[in-house]
């Protein structure tokens, strides 16, 4: 289990999964107003997505998932930071996501394990 | 200048090592985060607050010299961290992913931030020739890196 540092005023927690037998190294950093989470397999930050919960009229919040670098074609990667920004706003952070996804295959597996993975070492 | 520099906590449990330290320069708390990715680095510098601020991303266009930057997340070209990234990856040779809440028109601050991370880059061994092939996907012609 991985260790949360909280004496610098940015807590963050490092961690590294196997996923597919692929190696997947993680960081979450708790920004006072992002959540930023890195999830590698290949060594660079890949695709960045921001998600984010916008205030609505209905009683069902909305959420906004963009690619804000890298590939726009990949919707499994649109979706795992859909379920991270779901997840988050059910928990109680109104924080937007801002996720990396630096990975060797953007199958459903791949994403479910980087979503579980996220969600057991969440710092929100 | 009056400097005190907290100690630094390091944490590699998860094969990315991650690098935070804070530095009081002129009454000012500056707060450093390093991530070292084999092919990368994230670094964020966050001024007076633990806001992520604006992100930039920045590298060496090839085959050129010159190093392009992008703003990904708020910010504009005229934004202290857009330069700093530029200056790091000129310096370092890095491929650099920068987030930096560092206000306008600071210049003392951001050269302050931009010295206190070259001097932490330098001290972890981070720094590399820029022989070396970057990892980001370059338009040579256009100077600007494929989002």
């Amino acid at each position: 289990m991985a260790s949360i540092e909280q004496h610098f005023p940015v807590p963050h927690r490092s961690f590294s999964v196997e996923i597919k037998g692929n190696k997947t190294d993680v960081v979450i950093s708790g920004y006072n107003d992002h959540i930023l989470v890195i999830a590698t397999q290949i060594g660079t930050m890949g695709t960045m997505l921001q998600a984010r919960k916008e205030e609505g009229m209905t009683s069902e919040p909305t959420f906004h998932v963009s690619v804000i670098f890298g590939k726009r074609d990949e919707p499994m990667l649109t979706a795992c930071a859909r379920q991270l920004i779901e997840h988050m706003s059910s928990s109680g952070s109104a924080r937007p996501l801002v996720l990396s996804l630096g990975l060797k295959d953007h199958s459903m597996e791949t994403l479910k394990g980087v979503v579980s993975s996220v969600l057991e070492n969440r710092i929100w | 200048m009056d400097s005190t520099t907290s100690p630094q906590q390091e944490n590699d449990a998860g094969g990315l090592q991650v690098h935070c330290f804070t530095d009081v320069v002129d009454e000012l708390t500056l707060h450093f985060q390093i991530i070292r990715l084999p092919k990368q680095i994230y670094a964020w510098i966050g001024c007076n607050s633990s806001k992520m601020g604006h992100l930039y991303a920045a590298a060496h266009t090839r085959p050129s010299e010159g190093v392009s930057v992008s703003c990904v997340l708020g910010g504009s070209s005229d934004n202290p961290g857009a330069g700093i990234a530029r200056r790091i990856v000129l310096k370092s040779g890095l491929n650099v992913i920068l987030a930096s809440n560092i206000p306008k028109n600071s210049p003392m601050i951001e050269a302050n931030a931009e010295r206190k991370m070259m001097e932490k880059l330098v001290q972890l061994g981070y720094t590399r020739p820029r022989s070396e092939p970057s990892s980001f996907m370059i338009n040579p012609t256009a100077g600007e890196i494929h989002r």
